[in-house]
């Protein structure tokens, strides 16, 4: 059973976790989302990106010195990856990389690493409260749109997916997140999902 | 406050002159997600006020003298369309007036935003009047409200405003321009409705204690009138949420 919950609404049955406080006994909802009975928490509706250490993030490389490089995140938070003479990679300022979430100082520094270059491709931005739903349980939403696509896609858990194909095919790819997107609060998402693009690419042969 | 000297009637047989009743509110319609470029918004029309809220971030703080590495901050933009009013009630560009509401409303959503959430970000709520009709800040807070919430952004709270007035013996609930201008006291109020915690309270001219605990009593009543549309205008934007 899910419903919608508006801050400061009482969070019933849902634990102390990301998107609620506690007070006085009781767990209130912090933002707009959808209880979820069922786990015990509430999965915002909107709202920004939270990092947390080991998330995977896609972003563009503006600056460097002294081999320390700032990643363009989409987020108000400086990323920096710092480099060394063992990195099996090496980063340039333009890049397009993946990276993961080393460590996160002062709270609002977020320091990467393993960063690996994308070339070529587009990126897109995402509603950060969506990740989740583009990416799916384990990967398959992500893995399906693959494979249907024939896109190869990155998706950062900031708010940037990468995508990497012939144009039309990753216009197709970006209907299907956009989908995603405006029906993320709707159950059998993959089906629906998957009903679009077959029927997109049936369109295609007919043509 | 306007002159006694030409002081309209404000009462006619037993009635407002709008007709309303003492504790009845203007007409209120809120819609949500009106804007597309801005992390949140929410349009408001109350009686013949019409407010337009917009809120962008967290983004980074700027100036950077002014961000703090352990919470976010917050900044408020009240401000009236110069075709907003009736006389000069509407200048456009900041002045006294509209410098003192953005405060205002400020301070009363710093109690109700989670800060700690965001460190060294920055928090821009907008609030534009295009149509006033006395209560400007009371809409533009209850319309602000809903927009920080259209944009996801951790709230303790949702709070609501709205203002309460005096005329002769009688006190009145939600006040317009004319009585807002020769009534005997006026009382915008900003409330988080969970506790009932009153975050912002103004007064011009006076109020005896019985008669300010029977505004306070009537602010808090019609809270949960306007709460609910604050909440329909969610529920209605996200709308085939429930279906799910």
């Amino acid at each position: 059973m899910r419903s919608i919950v508006l801050p400061g609404e009482e969070a019933q049955g849902a634990r102390h976790a990301p998107c609620t406080y506690y007070e006085n006994g009781r767990v209130y909802s912090s933002a707009i989302g959808m209880l979820d009975t069922e786990r015990g928490g509430v999965i915002p509706l909107e709202g920004p990106w939270s990092p947390r250490i080991g998330e995977q993030v896609v972003g563009t490389v503006t600056d460097s010195k002294n081999h320390v490089y700032t990643v363009d995140l989409s987020y108000y938070c400086r990323a920096l990856i710092i480099g060394s003479r063992y990195d099996r990679e090496s980063v340039e300022i333009g890049d397009v990389i993946e990276a993961t979430i080393k460590n996160i100082e002062d709270r609002s520094v977020l320091i990467l690493s393993y960063p690996k270059t994308l070339l070529g491709g587009v990126l897109v931005n995402i509603k950060p409260a969506k990740v989740p739903r583009v990416i799916g349980k384990e990967d398959t939403m992500l893995r399906q749109i693959e494979g249907l696509t024939r896109t190869r896609m990155v998706v950062g858990r900031n708010g940037v997916a990468w995508i990497k194909g012939k144009p039309q095919d990753t216009e197709l790819a970006m209907r299907a997140i956009s989908l995603i997107e405006a029906k993320a609060h709707q159950q059998g998402l993959t089906e629906t999902v998957k009903m679009m693009l077959e029927n997109e690419s049936r369109n295609r042969k007919g043509e | 406050m306007g002159s006694s000297l030409n002081k309209p009637e404000l009462l006619k047989g037993g009635k407002r002159l709008d007709g309303r009743g003492f504790d009845e509110l203007r007409p209120l319609r809120i819609e949500a997600g009106v804007l597309k470029n801005a992390n949140g918004s929410a349009y408001l029309e109350w009686g013949n006020n019409k407010v337009l809220a917009a809120v962008y971030g967290p983004r980074e703080a700027m100036p950077k003298h002014v961000s703090d590495p352990t919470k976010g901050i917050v900044k408020c933009r009240y401000m009236m369309a110069p075709f907003s009013g009736i006389d000069d009630h509407g200048r456009s560009g900041p002045n006294r007036r509209s410098t003192e509401i953005s405060k205002v409303a400020r301070e009363a959503f710093e109690n109700v935003i989670l800060l700690n959430d965001y460190p060294s970000g920055m928090i821009e709520i907008f609030m534009e009047v295009l149509q006033s009709d006395g209560g400007t800040r009371a809409a533009g807070i209850t319309a602000a409200s809903v927009a920080l919430a259209n944009a996801g952004i951790h709230m303790k709270d949702m709070v609501y405003s709205v203002s309460a007035g005096r005329i002769g013996e009688h006190i009145v609930l939600d006040v317009n321009m004319i009585e807002d201008n020769y009534s005997d006291a006026d009382m915008p109020m900003v409330i988080a409705p969970r506790n009932n915690d009153i975050l912002l309270l103004q007064m011009d001219g006076g109020l005896d204690r019985a008669q300010f605990d029977q505004a306070v009593k009537m602010v808090l009543e019609a809270g949960k009138r306007i709460h609910a549309e604050q909440k329909r205008a969610l529920e209605a934007y996200y709308g085939s949420a429930e279906k799910g």
